[in-house]
């Protein structure tokens, strides 16, 4: 009988390429998770549909109350207002209760919602301004699926143009309910 | 020989699966320490002092706001060694009796307002006055978001214990609730008032700065762009700041002043926690310190604990910066035996 050293070989090369290829899984998985949207009506959307929404992207990072920097990351995803639109939008005095999985909650007004945070450098951590800020459920950062332990599958971000961090609070992770109150 | 290849290949495989497998014998024993914030400066010096005494040991260091440090262990469910928190309720509070039966009080601290030289008014600014500066109106001052930070919720407790302290029955609406829109509400009954904070906190003007923490509040300060914070006073020491010492019927740091402080309280704008609800009520700050009971060193966590709580450690952290109380603790027939000396 021949020694079985193709056998081997095989064997090293198919562990190590499920070692390699796949770290996370994440890719692979399907992902289930609803977001329920609270307006003038309510819409409960499932992952793919949110995904089928128009993406938005940007740049975004945050830091935590201690001062440790996450970010910034490539940042992809649907915007909070749009989001928002989809049952009957919001008004001025309005304001949007952000709400996770593990029984977090922030709340956001309008202006909020439209960008309006004070953003910091990441190297200096100096206030500076932003250049055309967005707030977005994110889905996608740095070219990955979010993980449980980056706060996914949906997480709130701020964006900009630029390489901005703003306060850690806001970036609420495991996003299931989104609520405008009146 | 034929059989030489395959000897080596397995030999070669099985270096493999071990080096993946099998524990690193020379691999420290990670302990995870969560703590208040206001602690980041005393707690590096704590972990350097404990890993220099015990050389296997590599302390991690994790620092939230009180309420979020509680929540990494009853919401987030991560295995914790050590919790530490600004505000000792919060663990009968949020921990008993699943998570946590007992803890320790080890250290305190009070309010101050903190200042530079390049501060408005710094050479003439006291405790008798200070509320009075403070509102002049090219005067500029912070504090942290009490929707997020207990130093900010103290602020406002400061306030309104202020009024009561100094006869001015108008130092909360002049200094802080005019300042805002949404504004504050003051409910008063009785002798006990509490202060409504709105959900979405927007000062109208530069004259008061909100910030989400300490972090962001002490570089505005440091680069001059306001001209004082309400802070601890350990943390204003750990950087160099000036202060204004407050009177102690005012910053909480008494329990003499204990009848005094419940008098006030803050109700929060929303419930960010569904673990914790919204109300606040004066009380004396104390630190404390707890082992969650799925912690998964507890013998270790319970040398760092003792570490902290010794007369050794108090020192640590007095010369830090960081006031200390002889350890006092909750529930002390539920602690492990050999901590129990810390009642006494």
């Amino acid at each position: 009988m021949k020694p079985p050293i193709p056998i081997l070989i095989m064997c090293i090369v198919a562990i190590a390429a499920t070692a390699c290829l796949h770290p996370s899984g994440t890719e692979d998985e399907m992902i289930e998770c609803n977001l329920t949207l609270v307006g003038d009506c309510t819409r409960v959307l499932s992952y793919d549909e949110i995904r089928a929404i128009p993406s938005c992207e940007g740049r975004g990072g945050f830091f935590t109350t201690v001062g440790i920097v996450n970010g910034p990351f490539e940042c992809r995803g649907v915007s909070l207002e749009e989001l928002c639109d989809l049952v009957g939008g919001i008004n001025a005095t309005d304001t949007v209760w952000i709400r996770a999985s593990d029984g977090y909650l922030m709340v956001f007004n309008r202006d909020q919602v439209r960008g309006d945070f004070i953003t910091y450098n990441p190297v200096t951590m100096r206030e500076v301004p932003h250049i055309e800020p967005e707030v977005m459920l994110m889905y996608e950062q740095d070219g990955g699926l979010l993980s449980m332990d980056t706060g996914g599958p949906l997480r709130v971000a701020i964006v900009s143009r630029g390489e901005l961090l703003t306060e850690g609070h806001y970036w609420v992770q495991w996003v299931d309910t989104i609520e405008i109150m009146k | 020989m034929k059989a030489t290849p395959i000897v080596v290949l397995v030999l070669i495989i099985a270096v493999i699966v071990a080096a993946i497998f099998l524990p690193d014998t020379t691999e420290k024993t990670e302990l995870l320490v969560v703590h208040a914030g206001s602690l980041i400066i005393p707690f590096a010096e704590m972990e350097k002092q404990f890993e220099s005494q015990n050389p296997g040991v590599d302390v991690r260091m994790e620092g939230h706001g009180s309420i979020q440090a509680i929540r990494q262990v009853t919401d987030i469910h991560r295995q914790v060694d050590v919790l530490v928190v600004a505000d000792e309720n919060l663990i009968p509070d949020m921990m008993y009796p699943a998570y946590a039966d007992w803890h320790v009080r080890f250290a305190t601290n009070r309010m101050v307002l903190a200042y530079t030289n390049r501060s408005r008014y710094a050479g003439v600014i006291n405790g008798s006055n200070w509320h009075e500066i403070l509102m002049r109106p090219e005067v500029t001052f912070g504090f942290s978001n009490p929707m997020l930070d207990a130093c900010g919720y103290r602020t406002l407790m400061v306030a309104q214990l202020a009024e009561s302290y100094y006869g001015n029955q108008t130092i909360f609406r002049n200094l802080i609730a005019c300042n805002f829109n949404p504004t504050f509400s003051v409910v008063r009954d009785g002798d006990t008032a509490t202060v409504v904070v709105p959900e979405i906190l927007d000062p109208r003007a530069k004259k008061v700065v909100i910030r989400g923490g300490s972090v962001q509040l002490l570089a505005l300060l440091e680069l001059g762009e306001i001209d004082y914070i309400f802070e601890y006073r350990s943390v204003s020491e750990q950087h160099g700041l000036r202060f204004v010492k407050l009177p102690p019927e005012i910053d909480l740091s008494t329990p003499d002043n204990e009848a005094m402080y419940e008098n006030v309280g803050v109700d929060l704008g929303f419930r960010r926690f569904t673990s914790v609800g919204t109300r606040r009520t004066g009380k004396p700050i104390f630190y404390a310190i707890t082992i969650p009971k799925d912690a998964p060193h507890p013998k270790l966590a319970m040398e760092f604990m003792e570490f902290v709580t010794s007369e050794e450690g108090r020192r640590v952290l007095q010369a830090m910066g960081q006031p200390t109380v002889p350890p006092i603790a909750d529930n002390p027939d539920k602690m492990p035996a050999g901590l129990r000396g810390a009642d006494e």
